[in-house]
């Protein structure tokens, strides 16, 4: 993956937050990673003040999301991201304990480009967030131009 | 609530009330009739007695008239000779004597009469035997004797004797004429009057009656109004409840369903750590075997020798990296327990929400179908599975394979070691619901325990085989929600046999089912 691509990590899990980490990193991904640990900020990030998303023009994002935030559902967010002009072509891939075929749907049908359930056996766990790792070094991310 | 016993005593204080007023209405009606019925009697009799006296004046005038008849048809034969008036006379006396017996009779009841009647009964003798005499006379052609006797007649006082006696009697019989009409005039005004009060009477309780006859009617419909909108106001409160309910136990679900959720978000980073020091336990313990093995031996190994070769520990070291180990792997074991009750949970709450679809299903085929896929472990375990005949029914079919093949999976599982096991499926129909009983000849349940192996992470018996306690729970709800029953009859070393009773038809039973 290039190394202008940014991930932004929206997870509340600070403990998850630092196991995806790692394991990224050990799948060989140096990218810049923003971690935020609400709704609020992440989308004051991403939307900007004025919420259209024009501080974003030009940057190749790369959004992993939890849909369990403690100030709103990620699903919120991803349909914004969505429905953003300048983001919707970032990719979005979710990463969530729910494995709820009704919540998998709905992320699809919202343009989400991967879902993920976090399982708790940690092999697994490590070896999902490799693999995307591993899918992060392959993938190309557009910038998110007008 | 409280109202009831004053209303069904005011009702019957107002049933009282009706049927005195009945009883009062009757009665005057009776004495009205009775009374009216005795007064017109009365005022009959009354009557009678005033003709009575008309009567007996009438008789007096008859006498009279016949006497003045009789004498003045006496004079005229006497002057003319005239047959006719023979007759006449004849006629005439011929009249007297059964008219003054008539008066007689008529007069009897009152002895001043009968006094009167018999004195003048002596002056018309005499006055007859005068007569008689007169017609001896003439007939004998003495004119002159008769005559003479006529003068002497005409001035004795036979006449006015008779005269007199009519006279007291007439008085007598004005007397009574008087007394008798106003006894009759009082008779009557009494009669009427009595019935004109009674008639007042009867219209008076008629007219309570009505009164009361509408005040009940209203009474009625307002105590109909009431129950009319008790029935509705039931019926929205009933409405309500029911929605709460349903608003509760989706508050439940959507509890459990985030509760669960939320359990398994710190489990991820229990796991995911613990997995991290096991990690640094292999580094720790290999450079601790390093370090040692460069105190101990003179020539160090080389460097990357270190790396790819483990350097074995030794004594105390070894130990630690034992108990090391051993507290990873319980803690690990137990989050894998927890994963998998969390799960459990999930699941079940999952199958809450999940809505159900009924089609008809062929049970055979579809209970077939199970044995089918368990088939390798029935030979395993050296098993028989047998399906009868069952009933086909309306229902959901993903539930029903749940339903049924957790509980042939749970008898396969608890089979007895060293019998040949046997497991039969049977079904019936029994009013509008269908029975299905798994048995089989197992191990068994204690009694004790027939009612824990249904509550969710209990199990009963030796806890010789994997399981989390949840199956039965589940198949238990499942079969709940499709409108049905479920019990076990069991003994232990004697197997077991699970019953379920659904409706045959669950689309027709949804309503009362939500």
């Amino acid at each position: 993956m290039s190394n202008t691509v940014t991930i932004i990590m929206i997870e509340d899990d600070e403990g998850h937050a630092r196991l995806i980490e790692r394991n990224i990193r050990r799948s060989g991904v140096n990218n810049e990673i923003r971690p935020f640990t609400n709704g609020t900020e992440a989308v004051g990030y991403l939307f900007g003040p004025d919420g259209s998303g024009i501080d974003r023009k030009g940057q190749a994002l790369l959004i992993l999301l939890d849909l369990n935030l403690p100030d709103m559902t990620g699903i919120d967010i991803l349909k914004r991201v969505k429905e953003n002009k300048y983001l919707k072509s970032s990719p979005v891939v979710v990463l969530t304990t729910t494995d709820d075929s009704q919540e998998i749907k709905r992320c699809y049908e919202y343009g989400c480009n991967v879902y993920i359930t976090k399982p708790v056996n940690y092999e697994s766990f490590a070896n999902a967030i490799r693999q995307l790792g591993l899918f992060f070094s392959v993938i190309q991310v557009p910038s998110a131009a007008a | 609530m409280t109202e009831i016993p004053v209303t069904s005593d005011a009702r019957r204080r107002r049933a009282l009330g009706h049927i005195l007023l009945l009883a009062a209405g009757l009665l005057v009606l009776v004495a009205i009739s009775a009374a009216s019925v005795v007064l017109v009697n009365k005022a009959r009799q009354d009557n009678a007695w005033v003709v009575h006296t008309v009567e007996v004046e009438n008789q007096i005038n008859a006498l009279m008239l016949e006497l003045r008849r009789a004498e003045s048809s006496a004079r005229a034969y006497l002057l003319t000779r005239w047959p006719e008036f023979l007759t006449d006379h004849e006629q005439a006396v011929a009249n007297v004597v059964p008219y003054s017996d008539k008066l007689a009779q008529l007069t009897d009841d009152n002895p001043l009469q009968v006094e009167n009647v018999k004195k003048m009964r002596a002056a018309i003798d005499i006055r007859l035997d005068q007569f008689r005499r007169e017609m001896d006379f003439i007939r004998r052609d003495e004119p002159a004797s008769a005559a003479a006797l006529v003068r002497e007649a005409a001035a004795g006082n036979t006449n006015a004797i008779i005269r007199d006696v009519t006279d007291k009697m007439r008085a007598e019989e004005e007397r009574l004429f008087d007394l008798r009409t106003a006894n009759a005039d009082r008779s009557q005004i009494l009669a009427s009057s009595v019935t004109i009060a009674g008639s007042c009477i009867v219209i008076a309780l008629g007219a309570i009656a009505a009164f009361q006859v509408r005040r009940s009617l209203r009474v009625r419909d307002e105590a109909e109004i009431k129950l009319r909108d008790l029935n509705i106001t039931l019926e929205t409160s009933v409405q309500e409840r029911t929605a709460d309910l349903r608003e509760a136990n989706d508050e439940i679900q959507r509890f459990a369903y985030i509760v669960s959720h939320d359990l398994r978000s710190p489990l991820v980073n229990i796991m995911g750590f613990t997995s991290e020091l096991e990690e640094l336990r292999g580094d720790i313990f290999k450079r601790i075997a390093a370090l040692s093995h460069a105190g101990s031996e003179a020539a160090p190994l080389p460097e990357n020798a270190t790396d790819s070769a483990k350097p074995a520990l030794e004594g105390a070291d070894k130990r630690l990296s034992d108990d090391f180990s051993e507290a990873l792997t319980f803690i690990k074991s137990s989050i894998a327990k927890m994963d998998r009750l969390i799960s459990a949970i999930l699941n079940l709450t999952r199958e809450g929400r999940r809505e159900f679809k009924p089609e008809r299903i062929n049970t055979r085929e579809l209970i077939g179908g199970i044995a089918a896929t368990v088939a390798h472990q029935a030979a395993e375990a050296n098993a028989q599975i047998r399906v009868e005949p069952l009933p086909d029914i309306v229902s959901d079919r993903l539930a029903l394979e749940q339903i049924f093949s957790n509980l042939i999976d749970n008898a396969l599982k608890y089979l007895r070691d060293g019998a040949p096991g046997d497991i039969a499926i049977r079904g019936r129909n029994k009013l509008g619901f269908a029975i299905f009983e798994i048995s089989d000849n197992g191990r068994g349940i204690d009694p004790k325990d027939h009612q824990r192996i249904f509550e969710l992470f209990r199990r009963a018996g030796t806890q010789d085989k994997p399981g989390q306690g949840i199956g039965l729970a589940h198949v238990r709800t499942l079969v709940r929600r499709l409108g049905g029953t479920m019990s076990v009859a069991s003994e232990l070393h004697k197997g077991s046999t699970f019953t379920i009773t659904i409706p045959v038809n669950w689309a027709s039973n949804r309503k009362a089912d939500v």
